[in-house]
């Protein structure tokens, strides 16, 4: 069972249980999932009804445990700074998840978040495109571009990171070059006038290179 | 005692004394491969893990220099890490330019154009698990003798056991969580830098060199340092 917390409410929970216990962390502000949101990191329970979680978490471990839930673990959705939810995986018999599951729900969490940013910038790439621009998340240079971008536009990095993977997408370039071209200070985002939303990011670029494709039509859908 | 084993002894006193409880793990690594660069005589080093998609990222250097981000990148696809990884064996290349091109041929003509002439991986395992790799590499060729190759080695399995916190480590999940906090912290550390460069107007490089800076005089966190920098609370980072 897998539920995907936003910052504050859940967004999908898969079973009754798991979404009654996604509404108690969240009404609580008490859990492995509100930890990880809050920047512990990787929470991994095995057992809520043991010592440790039930000090760390005294009135949702014990809840848990009382109907039936023995395992929690939360995985931030999340790069650094972007923090947009966490992604809470429940089970029922004690014990540890073990590294391949482990390994499978990170993969997840990552999933997970290009998804919602993608979302965000309302990029509907489908599965091939973001498989494509998945795993240049990691590169050192994206990430520097989305601190860029952030103070160019005063937004939060998680925001600059949803402008920079939609202006890739429509412009149909890497996400790592169009990155690489914001921390070569050849391209600058700037401010979108006309106050709308997401959906035109293909107009906010402003300083783009002469030889970019800036006038590849809007939406590319 | 030499100069240099004095100097091996203090570095490991002083690896030593930053590992304790709640430490800054990206601020060890850095201190390290900082020293590596010093005691094994080389030009650079970098230290770079696996994440849980088998992707090598690059978690500390000595230098922030681009060039050294673009070549740990590289050897996702090719490259001495890449196969010290595989194979959890040291890979050495003592002159890039006899026989580097064969072996990688998009590798090595881009750590040449980086100015590197010799090249060194080393394996950073835990028991039969290889978490990453070091990277060490000269300015001239030549071997790093077998002495150097020992040091360094040890140094990257120090590197091993600050990342995967001894007490833990019998955990794979615990692995995976440490690994993955790391990872995590340095995208953190890149993001501010991102933030610090628009802010001042100066490049990746020197935002980094501030943000390292600022975290030695005020005595805190690297990670801290960087997300106080990205969520605006700290301003005041700039050359004194």
């Amino acid at each position: 069972m897998v539920g995907a917390t936003g910052a504050r409410e859940p967004v999908l929970a898969v079973g009754a249980l798991c979404e009654e216990l996604e509404e108690l962390q969240s009404t609580l502000g008490q859990g492995p999932g509100v930890d990880a949101a809050a920047g512990d990191g990787v929470v991994l329970v095995p057992d809520l009804a043991d010592g440790p979680a039930v000090r760390r978490w005294p009135v949702f471990a014990p809840a848990a445990a009382e109907r039936g839930m023995r395992g929690l673990f939360a995985f931030p959705v999340a790069a650094g700074a972007a923090r947009v939810g966490v992604l809470d995986v429940y089970r029922r018999d004690p014990g540890g998840l073990g590294a391949e599951l482990l390994a499978t729900a990170l993969a997840f969490a990552d999933a997970v978040l290009v998804v919602v940013l993608d979302e965000r910038g309302a990029v509907a790439g489908g599965p091939d495109h973001r498989r494509d621009a998945m795993l240049p998340e990691r590169r050192a240079e994206v990430h520097q571009a989305a601190g860029m971008v952030s103070v160019q536009l005063g937004i939060q990095v998680s925001e600059a990171l949803v402008r920079l993977r939609a202006y890739a997408y429509v412009h149909e370039r890497r996400l790592a070059d169009v990155a690489a071209d914001v921390v070569a200070r050849r391209l600058r985002f700037a401010p979108d006038r006309r106050g709308t939303d997401d959906t035109a990011v293909g107009s906010e670029m402003m300083d783009a290179p002469p030889n970019s494709d800036h006038d590849h039509p809007e939406g590319g859908t | 005692m030499s100069t240099t084993d004095r100097r091996v002894r203090e570095t490991f006193v002083e690896l030593a004394d930053t590992l304790v409880d709640d430490y800054d793990v990206l601020g060890f690594l850095d201190l390290l491969a900082h020293r590596v660069v010093e005691l094994l005589d080389v030009d650079a080093c970098g230290v770079v893990l696996a994440d849980h998609h088998g992707t090598l990222n690059l978690v500390a250097a000595s230098s922030e220099e681009t060039r050294l981000l673009e070549l740990s990148q590289l050897q996702n696809s090719e490259g001495p890490c890449l196969d010290a990884f595989r194979t959890g064996r040291p890979v050495s290349m003592d002159d890039l330019t006899t026989g580097g091109d064969q072996r990688w041929p998009r590798f090595a003509p881009a750590a040449r154009g980086a100015g590197y002439a010799a090249v060194h991986a080393l394996p950073m395992r835990l028991r039969e698990v290889v978490i990453g790799a070091m990277n060490v590499f000269g300015r001239a060729p030549g071997s790093l003798g077998s002495e150097s190759l020992a040091l360094g080695q040890a140094m990257a399995d120090v590197a091993t056991i600050g990342i995967l916190h001894e007490r833990t480590t019998r955990q794979h999940e615990e692995v995976a969580g440490q690994l993955q906090a790391a990872l995590d912290s340095r995208i953190l550390v890149e993001q501010a830098k991102g933030v610090l460069a628009e802010r001042l107007s100066v490049s990746v490089d020197d935002a980094f060199a501030l943000l390292r800076a600022h975290a030695r005089s005020t005595n805190s966190k690297l990670r801290d340092i960087a997300a106080a920098v990205v969520d605006g609370t700290l301003t005041d980072v700039r050359r004194r």
